[in-house]
Formats: structure tokens, C-alpha cells, sequence
């Protein structure tokens, strides 16, 4: 049974630094990993959109005919999930905590028209791409060619004549895109 | 006899962390009676499982709570894994196992500190805190996140931590366990304090397996169970006493913790020097398939995991159900019967005994 027990604990932090920063006029030192705010380089930005699909916070919206990448900063719970999935490392997160705010700040970054580059190989027989990637389903498929027009990278031919669909596998990012503006659902990644 | 009244005690209370309400039936100054309710902070947490991809919805589920998120994770993921069958590697497993005991010895001083708080001992439990901030520096160093790390995914984990480091924080425990030592002379041994803790809401052995106590509660009612016997993580391998003690009073359920926290401590660097090296992840590809049940030990007691898939054949990326039972759901029965018949100055002291987090149990 002891009566000050806290007294050692007291008198010894009495002549030691106090355990506390003097915010903000001290700056906080981040570490290489802090996981601060998600950072974006719009040169490298394809507007493939799989960030905005995987956020489980749905802080990120890319518009695609606006050419913008958005972000809700108050929203965004900085999992790091978007740069984890991104297919070009264009977002990548930064250590710095952004600055508090009384208002729900949206960042929008205007990314550079680029063009689409040209498809590689003329169309070849087969609806399939392969064991791995986008599939086609050649039953079901009408070939619009809406696939081929959204496709940020332009992997994918499509010949209405010819009745053929084809993906340039090397090209092909997997954003997932050209399955989701697909009328007959017969694509699949 | 006095006449009967009835006291609303929370949801907001200077002495509460989280909102719980109890009524409390008063006789005088004795408790008679305690109805808690809860449903202030549900989330629909596991709800979501219906619109977030499995391997996106370790982020949500890490959300369930704060102090125990990776706990959490952990839990899904192994859950995940366990239905998918996928095997992870030996250094994930190891440093699952060095976060997860890191994360009991940040609860267990922030419970300390609510705790000094609880009983008005306020630089007691600023100086708990000030200790439990070199546990979050680590965190912040290894994982990036101070809070919720965010590095458990299915299939192993997303951040490996070097060897310097590792041996940083195995010397940094070291030097922070005198620290947490002088601190916790003061729980067990400072006279005001055991004025508030010894004899106080007493759980006989047999009332605590009655009523399905789990975790630090349970062991200070004698109760040998703690979860990490049960193979998951590498406790086996590194080997831990679990911390059990017979009283079954409020200082008991102080010193079990207080106990686990130099267990922690031990089981960490021990983990430290057995790692191996090797991968920290495996590639899970494809739907989610299968249903499973894992159970781990996490701060506040045990926790159980549920994922399951839809049927055979009609798989998605996407679970038909996700269930979490968390430790505070099931040792609040206990608390209502522990504040039967105690002071009404003495309630404060045995909401926190059993370190409630409304948080998880709501989801």
C-alpha cells in the first residue's frame, strides 16, 4: 500500500519536454509511409476510372467527357485503395495531413486531352482475349463498337461487318470501362 | 426502504468513451436495477458487404472501431481466406501478429487512461496516453495510418517492415515497458485507487460462465479462455501464459490487463526475432467462393467472423453475408449484473471494467 505513487511519475516529467507539440506553430514531422492525402499526376491520368469504382468512400469522380479527375477531401478516408489499383501509379499518396477546414473541399484536376492511340493489329478471328482479362461474349455480342469508343486506351477493334471483336491484350488496362457501358452486358473482365 | 428512481445514466456522460444508456433504478444511493439500451451509433456496416467488392471491404470493415480496427481486419480476412482456402505466408502471418498484439497494448493504456479518468485521476490519464502515442508512432511508421492501418488485405498483407525497424520497435518496447511499469505501480498500488477498484463489482466464476463472459472480464473471473490458443496468428509458435486471476473485482479486471500488457510486449518481441523472410502476400484472384467461421482473441475479448458466399455456381466479387460478434455484445449482460446492488458513485468504475466499445457492437 503506498500513498504517492504518482508523485515519481510527476516529479520526473517536471523537468523533461512536454510530451505535446506547439501546433501548428511546430510542424509536424510525417513519416515515409503516412498515409496523408491521395496525390494525382494528370499527365500520366487515362480517365479509366477504376479508382472512382474501387473508393469504398466514393470520394472519386472522373468525368470523362469533362475531362476531370475530382476528389471530396472530406470524404476520402485515405486507404490508399485507388493508388493500390491504379493501372498507370498515376495516384499515389503524399504524407502531409491536408490542411482542416469548416468546409467540404473538393479538389478537381483538369486532365490534358491526349490521343487515343492507334489500334495495333487489324481484327483476327476469335470473340475471346484470352484466359485472362476482358472476355467477349460472341453470342451475345451486337457490335456496336460502344467498347472500342470508351476504351481510354484504345485496345479494343471492333468490325461491324466482319463481325469481329477483338482486344489487344498488352494494351488493355483492365479499368473495366467497356463492361460497364456495354448495352448487352456480354463483356466480362 | 427509500423510494425507488430511475436515473438515466449516458448516452452522453463525462465518464463514457461510448454511448451507451442505462437506466438505472436507484434505492437510495444503491443501484437496484440496470436496463441498458443501445442503437445510438449503427452504421449498417455489414450491410455493405451487399455493395463493396470482398478485397475493398477490409477498409469498411476495418471502420467497424477505432481501437480494435485491426483486429477487425484481421478477422475478415482470415475469414475470406479460410472460405477461399488460401494459404498466407509465414512473415504476413508474423506481422499480422506483431500489429495485432501492438494494437491490444494501445487499447489496453487507452483503457488505463479512461479508466484514471473514470475515477478522477486525470494526469494519470494523460500520462497513460503520452506512453500509448509512442505505440501509435509505430503504427504511423509501419503502416502509414496512426488509427486504422489499412494493411491487412485477403491474401496476406500490403506493407513489409524491414529488419532495422523491426529490432527499433523490439528496443523501443523495451525502453516504453519501465515507463508503463511506473504507471501501472500506481493502478495496483496507490491507495486512492485501490479505494475505488478492490471488492467493486464482483463476478463470481460461475456467474461469468453463465453469462458468457468473454476476454480480460472472463480471466479476471478465473477463467482460463483466451482465443489465441486457438491456432490463428503465430502464438503458438512463440508461445504466451494467458494473464487469469481469481477475484472477479474491478482491480482484477485492471491488473489482467495491466498483465497483457507486458504479455504483449513479450509476445511481440519474441515474434520479431523469430520472422522469417520471405513473401508477405499471395495472389487471390476471382470470385468469392465458400463460406467460413474464425474466431480470434481480440482486446476486449473474443470475437467471431462470418463470410459467406453466394451459392455454388452464382459466386460474385461480392459476400451474400458478412457477421461480426464482437466481445462487448457479449459482456454486457454481465455488467447489468455487476451493477446490481453497487454504490451509484461505483458505476462509473464498472461501465469501463469491462472496457465497452458500443462502436463494435453496433456496427
Amino acid at each position: 500500500m503506498a500513498v504517492f505513487k504518482m508523485a515519481k511519475v510527476v516529479l520526473n516529467r517536471l523537468f523533461q519536454k512536454p510530451a505535446t507539440l506547439m501546433y501548428p506553430v511546430v510542424p509536424r514531422e510525417w513519416t515515409e509511409r503516412t498515409r496523408g492525402h491521395i496525390d494525382i499526376d494528370v499527365d500520366q491520368c487515362i480517365k479509366c476510372g477504376i479508382c472512382a469504382r474501387k473508393c469504398p468512400t466514393n470520394a472519386i469522380t472522373v468525368d470523362r467527357d469533362a475531362s476531370t479527375w475530382e476528389i471530396q477531401r472530406m470524404q476520402c478516408i485515405q486507404c490508399g485503395c485507388c493508388a493500390e489499383v491504379c493501372p498507370k501509379k498515376c495516384l499515389s499518396m503524399a504524407p502531409e495531413y491536408t490542411t482542416p477546414n469548416t468546409i467540404k473541399v473538393v479538389d478537381k484536376f483538369d486532365i490534358p486531352v491526349k490521343e487515343k492511340p492507334a489500334p495495333k493489329a487489324a481484327p483476327a478471328d476469335g470473340a475471346a482475349s484470352g484466359e485472362d482479362g476482358l472476355k467477349c461474349n460472341a453470342e451475345e455480342c451486337v457490335y456496336c463498337g460502344l467498347c472500342a469508343k470508351t476504351c481510354p486506351v484504345g485496345a479494343i477493334t471492333v468490325d461491324r461487318g466482319e463481325k469481329k471483336w477483338e482486344v489487344d491484350k498488352d494494351a488493355c488496362v483492365q479499368c473495366g470501362a467497356c463492361v460497364d457501358k456495354c448495352p448487352k452486358k456480354c463483356l466480362s473482365l | 426502504m427509500g423510494k425507488r428512481t430511475i436515473i438515466p445514466f449516458g448516452p452522453q456522460h463525462p465518464v463514457l468513451p461510448e454511448p451507451v444508456h442505462l437506466d438505472l433504478v436507484i434505492e437510495d444511493e444503491k443501484v437496484v436495477e440496470a436496463i441498458p439500451s443501445i442503437g445510438f451509433i449503427h452504421r449498417g456496416l455489414e450491410k455493405l458487404v451487399e455493395k463493396k467488392e470482398y478485397p475493398e471491404m477490409v477498409y469498411v470493415i476495418e471502420r467497424i472501431c477505432g481501437i480494435c480496427s485491426f483486429g477487425h481486419g484481421w478477422g475478415y480476412c482470415a475469414a475470406a481466406e479460410g472460405a477461399m482456402g488460401v494459404e498466407i505466408p509465414d512473415r504476413a502471418e508474423f506481422l499480422r501478429t506483431i500489429w495485432h498484439e501492438l494494437s491490444r497494448v494501445h487499447s489496453h493504456l487507452l483503457w488505463l487512461g479512461l479508466l484514471a479518468d473514470g475515477f478522477g485521476f486525470e494526469s494519470l490519464f494523460n500520462h497513460c496516453w503520452r506512453v500509448r502515442e509512442t505505440i501509435l508512432d509505430i503504427f504511423e511508421e509501419t503502416t502509414g495510418g496512426r488509427v486504422i492501418f489499412s494493411v491487412c488485405k485477403v491474401g496476406g498483407v500490403r506493407k513489409d517492415v524491414d529488419a532495422d525497424t523491426l529490432k527499433r520497435i523490439a528496443d523501443t518496447l523495451e525502453n516504453i515497458k519501465a515507463e508503463i511499469k511506473t504507471l501501472c505501480d500506481v493502478f495496483l498500488e496507490d491507495v486512492s485507487v485501490k479505494n475505488r477498484l478492490v471488492g467493486v463489482g464482483y463476478l463470481s466464476k460461475q456467474d461469468a460462465i453463465d453469462l458468457c463472459t468473454v476476454g480480460p472480464m472472463a480471466r479476471a473471473s478465473g477463467i482460463n479462455q483466451d482465443l489465441r490458443y486457438n491456432g490463428h496468428g503465430k502464438y503458438l509458435e512463440v508461445g504466451f501464459t494467458p494473464c487469469v486471476e481469481e477475484q472477479g473485482d474491478c482491480y482484477a479486471r485492471c491488473k489482467v490487463r495491466i498483465d497483457e500488457i507486458f504479455e504483449s510486449i513479450g509476445i511481440i518481441q519474441r515474434c520479431i526475432e523469430a520472422i522469417p523472410e520471405g513473401a508477405i502476400d499471395v495472389p487471390v484472384k476471382g470470385k468469392f467462393t465458400g463460406e467460413f467461421i474464425t474466431r480470434m482473441e481480440q482486446p476486449r475479448g473474443e470475437a467471431v467472423y462470418y463470410a459467406k458466399a453466394f451459392d455454388p455456381g452464382k459466386e460474385t466479387n461480392y459476400l451474400e453475408r458478412m457477421r461480426v460478434r464482437t466481445p462487448t455484445n457479449m459482456n454486457i449482460p454481465a455488467m447489468v449484473k455487476t451493477l446490481q446492488g453497487c454504490d451509484l458513485a461505483d458505476v462509473p468504475m464498472l461501465v469501463l471494467t469491462i472496457d465497452p466499445c458500443i462502436s463494435c457492437t453496433e456496427r
